[in-house]
């Protein structure tokens, strides 16, 4: 097919705005599946995304379309994650494209979510067609969401679609927009082989697959490609699309979206943002906008069974073939044993890469706190960085502590102003600019630490603000903080999995809300366990959990032993997922408790 | 010859307690003549399978079996006589509700061979007893008891219950006491469970449940635990207390892995190392039993492990403990390699004890015996 009659484009939508219906829509309106393989939501594969109704893995798919014109199109629709932890992910997807889709919902108008987006959208020089989704609502007020489009981001949305992706309408109207307003990729055959890698993915037999957005030349298999930012060469084994199962076909060309698998072992070497090139006439400059992920949320994860160990490990190892942003490395913790430090580009990262070793894997897992990354500046003048709090070395060594801050961009309607910046305020924020997006909705910008957005910073706005808040933010640097190592005892020992770094201020606060929040999740044993919270050798908060009194079961009834045994054996099972922490046994979700206080 | 135990349950009360989750129904006296009728046929059906087997234990159970009349009951014991051999000097007991028995039943279960008789009292306190849903009241309770002894009943059971809702530790001690007083042979002292699906469980739901705080409830405990062997009723098993020599025999046979045999419908049997368990429905169990099937739903051979741990925390309820030779010898292992960590961990707790030949709850273990029961699970 000529270039000039394939479309790239990109869908830009807040959470819940009905990107994945749409995208539905448009694969059954061009008979890339049939209604029997359609299955509600197509793109997004994993149970996770689906139950979660998040995209966490870039996808993609080729559609055909027979526009009014009576010219055949290829629109090629890469789907990118939706979530503020995935940024750098979302970016290079733009990056492959020359267009996107933002969808609004024609309720709830523009969310900060959608903003960032476009504005990486705009970044990358993409011609934007908005769509006014979800028409249909009763509350819906196309006219007011198009002006909240003009006035915030200064897009002309004379043009802008309406559709109710739920029921179909307007689905046509999308795809000609698509292809009058989209241009045409620009790349030419002869030119070096250069194309941009926005996501890739393991398989067994195959190795990694490295998804692709062809710039210049073509790709085929036999060729020798290397990846300049890992300056890894393979040969090419297959190429192909997405319809959306994986289709060899003989060769992608300029402006082609598809895969290519060349026997790679290691994720590592297929990095997003990377240019592939031809091994042989390798082009002169990658393409722009690469860099390394790196973590931002540590966390450790423990087996809650000690023997388990190994089988996390396994598991880890699996799931980083198809992840190249999950870090991890073996850490030993006094309290609960060998377990691993993870790295995660966010919370949600955090969240669905926990839900998937439990879940797929079936490892009972602790996991702690978890903590940004620190830079420990020594009284003796070296710098350090840690990313778990119980290596914070002592006071006396410490001559100051810098921790990462972001910026921070709230959308709430005016009502709720109050209220977010008393809690950014509370979250030790910086206020930095206020504006009205229309006369009722307003963007907050504050600065503040990373480390209190990971604690509930997302969650209280949401419930401050009624839902009605939504948050993106990035890191803008380090700053120095008053910041001190908080200790939990249990039955006086020190639980090093509990320790947490908090800022001066909020210390005996957190500790009390901490051990009182403790009390209440750990069960009742045959002696008295004292709480502590303390920071250094000082005491500043105690509870203690009461003895139970007796734990027998009174009769067993006409010789119905396996009942007995049975309510034993639940029992039992119930003790398997606390962790033996000294003398007291921790239920799994002790360890997380720090997330749930305020 | 192998000695047996029988156990013939009647599924019937004349109303179901406010606590109770065992196989009864209130309200089903249409069914009392066909339950009857099935036993009897079930219980000759198993003559042929009991035929070299001696019982020496019969316990009537319930529900109410006194809410059968004394020819039904009788028609039980009949059938069990025609069908398999009895020993001499067998126990036979039944349960009774001091509601559903006057001097002249008592006398007749006496004629027919029932030579053990157990009253379901639960408390001597009336206002207790009307808050818990019984059908008795606390002077019928004194009463029935004192008709029995004169009806011949030399052993005699009453069972108590403490941390009843409003129950305190003084009424507790008043309702012991005046078991004691009543000089039977036998008393059983059950802590409150508050069972799923009972309207208990749904008064707790709602907050209208108003149990002994757990200080009481331990207090009650020693209570019991202390008082009893004072006035002479020794503690030998958790919950059951009996001067020498009236220990419940057919009750040992489950905590000491015997043999036995259960009638009737929800009915459990362990046989030939078999757990098996009748029909809980009544007429599921009936209309069985009419079809000539048999009326057994579920059945299980528990793995060796579970066997063993079966064994290990049914013997530690009692106070004698269990036999760490007769351990070995049933299941061919070494009782201290097998569970090496597990006694190193409750003896290092002071929870259990052992010896050469026996392993056995302490004091503390008895009080935590489901922190040692689970520990021999597999």
């Amino acid at each position: 097919m000529k270039t000039s009659n394939i479309r790239n484009f990109s869908i830009i939508a807040h959470i819940d705005h009905g990107k994945s219906t749409l995208a539905d829509r448009l694969i059954e309106y061009t008979g890339t599946l049939s209604s029997r393989q359609m299955e509600a939501q197509v793109l997004d594969n994993m149970d996770l995304e689906r139950e979660r109704g998040i995209t966490i893995k870039a996808q993609s798919v080729r559609l055909e379309y027979m526009a009014k014109d009576g010219e055949t199109y290829m629109l090629n629709l890469i789907d990118t994650p939706g979530h503020v932890d995935f940024t750098y992910e979302v970016s290079r997807s733009l990056a492959a494209c020359e267009g996107a889709l933002l969808i609004v919902d024609a309720a709830q108008g523009i969310e900060a979510q959608t903003l960032a987006n476009v504005y990486l959208a705009l970044d990358n020089d993409l011609e934007i067609i908005t769509v006014i989704n979800k028409i249909d609502l009763p509350s819906a007020d196309p006219d007011r969401v198009k002006q909240e489009v003009e006035d915030v981001i200064g897009l002309d949305t004379s043009e802008a679609v309406l559709t109710s992706a739920k029921t179909g309408i307007g689905i046509e109207e999308v795809l000609e927009a698509i292809v009058k307003k989209v241009p045409p990729p620009q790349g030419t055959l002869e030119e070096p082989l250069c194309a941009l890698i926005f996501d890739s993915h393991f398989d067994a037999y195959k190795g990694v697959i490295a998804y692709v957005r062809v710039i210049n030349g073509t790709i085929k298999p036999g060729m020798k490609m290397k990846m300049m930012a890992t300056n890894k060469t393979v040969e090419v084994t297959e190429v192909g699309v997405f319809r959306p199962t994986m289709i060899n076909v003989s060769e992608l060309g300029p402006g082609h979206v598809g895969f290519v698998a060349g026997s790679i072992k290691n994720v590592k070497d297929v990095r997003v943002g990377d240019t592939i090139t031809d091994a042989d006439k390798p082009v002169a400059q990658a393409l722009p906008g690469y860099r390394k992920v790196t973590p931002m949320v540590y966390c450790g994860l423990y087996p809650v069974d000690t023997s388990d160990y190994d089988l996390l490990r396994d598991a880890l190892e699996k799931l980083k073939l198809n992840d190249a942003s999950l870090v991890f490395e073996p850490e030993t913790s006094i309290a609960l044993g060998f377990g691993f430090r993870c790295g995660f580009l966010g919370l949600l990262h955090m969240e669905v890469i926990q839900e998937r070793l439990e879940r797929e894997y079936n490892i009972s897992l602790i996991t702690t706190a978890p903590s940004v990354i620190y830079k420990v500046f020594k009284t003796n003048g070296e710098v350090f960085e840690i990313e778990n709090p119980s290596r914070l070395p002592t006071p006396q060594e410490i001559e100051h502590i810098e921790e990462p801050y972001v910026k921070a961009m709230v959308i709430v309607p005016n009502d709720y102003v109050g209220v977010v910046m008393e809690l950014s305020q509370e979250k030790r924020g910086e206020f930095k600019d206020m504006k009205y997006l229309d006369t009722t909705r307003v963007m907050i910008t504050y600065h503040l630490p990373l480390s209190e957005i990971i604690y509930d910073y997302f969650d209280r706005l949401k419930s401050a603000s009624r839902g009605y808040a939504s948050l993106d933010y990035e890191l803008i640097g380090y700053r120095a903080s008053q910041l001190v190592k908080l200790d939990i005892l249990l039955n006086s020992e020190i639980v090093d999995a509990l320790s947490i770094i908090v800022h001066r201020e909020k210390a005996i606060y957190r500790g009390r809300i901490l051990v009182e929040k403790l009390k209440g999740i750990i069960p009742r044993q045959m002696f008295e366990i004292p709480i502590q919270a303390a920071i250094g050798n000082k005491i500043i908060a105690r509870e203690s959990v009461r003895a139970m009194r007796k734990d027998v079961l009174a009769k067993c009834y006409g010789g119905d032993i396996s009942r007995k045994r049975k309510l034993l054996e639940k029992q039992k099972e119930g003790k398997k997922r606390m962790k033996q922490v000294g003398s007291v046994e921790v239920p799994q979700e002790a360890f997380m408790a720090i997330l749930k206080i305020d | 010859m192998m000695k047996v135990g029988l156990y013939i349950h009647i599924p019937f009360c004349q109303q179901k307690c406010l606590y109770c989750d065992f196989p009864s129904h209130a309200n089903l006296t249409n069914l009392y003549q066909p339950y009857v009728a099935a036993l009897c046929r079930e219980i000759s059906g198993l003559g042929g399978v009991l035929s070299g087997c001696i019982v020496d234990t019969i316990y009537i159970g319930g529900g109410t079996p006194t809410v059968l009349s004394v020819n039904c009951l009788s028609q039980i014991l009949e059938q069990v006589h025609d069908s398999f051999s009895i020993e001499k000097t067998a126990e036979i007991s039944i349960e009774a509700n001091p509601g559903t028995v006057d001097f002249g039943k008592l006398l007749a279960l006496r004629a027919v061979g029932v030579n053990r008789i157990s009253f379901g009292v639960q408390t001597f306190e009336e206002s207790l007893l009307l808050s818990i849903g019984r059908i008795h009241s606390a002077t019928q309770g004194v009463e029935v008891v004192k008709m029995a002894q004169q009806a011949g009943f030399v052993n005699v059971n009453i069972d108590l219950m403490y941390g009843l809702p409003g129950q305190t530790t003084q009424q507790l001690s008043d309702s012991i006491l005046q078991a004691v007083e009543l000089d039977v042979s036998h008393i059983s002292v059950y802590g409150l469970k508050v069972e799923d699906g009972t309207p208990f469980a749904i008064m707790q739901q709602q907050g209208a449940l108003h149990l002994p705080d757990e200080d009481t409830d331990e207090a009650m405990y020693e209570l019991t635990t202390q008082l009893l062997p004072q006035k002479g009723l020794a503690r030998y098993e958790i919950s059951n207390f009996a001067k020498i020599g009236y220990e419940c025999h057919h009750n040992l046979k489950y905590w000491q892995y015997q043999p036995y045999i259960g009638i009737g419908a929800a009915a459990h049997s362990f046989w030939q190392k078999e757990r098996l368990a009748n029909m809980t429905d009544v007429a599921a169990y009936i209309r069985a039993i009419e079809q000539g099937l048999l009326p057994i739903a579920e059945r299980e051979i528990p793995e060796r492990s579970t066997a063993m741990a079966e064994y290990v925390f049914l013997a530690l309820r009692t106070v004698q403990g269990m036999s760490v030779q007769k351990f070995n010898d049933y299941f061919n292992a070494d009782f201290f390699t097998y569970y090496g960590d597990a006694i190193a961990r409750l003896t290092g707790k002071s929870l259990i004890l052992t010896t050469k030949d026996r392993i056995f709850l302490t004091e503390i273990g008895m009080k935590y015996g489901n922190v040692v029961f689970r520990a021999f699970l597999p």
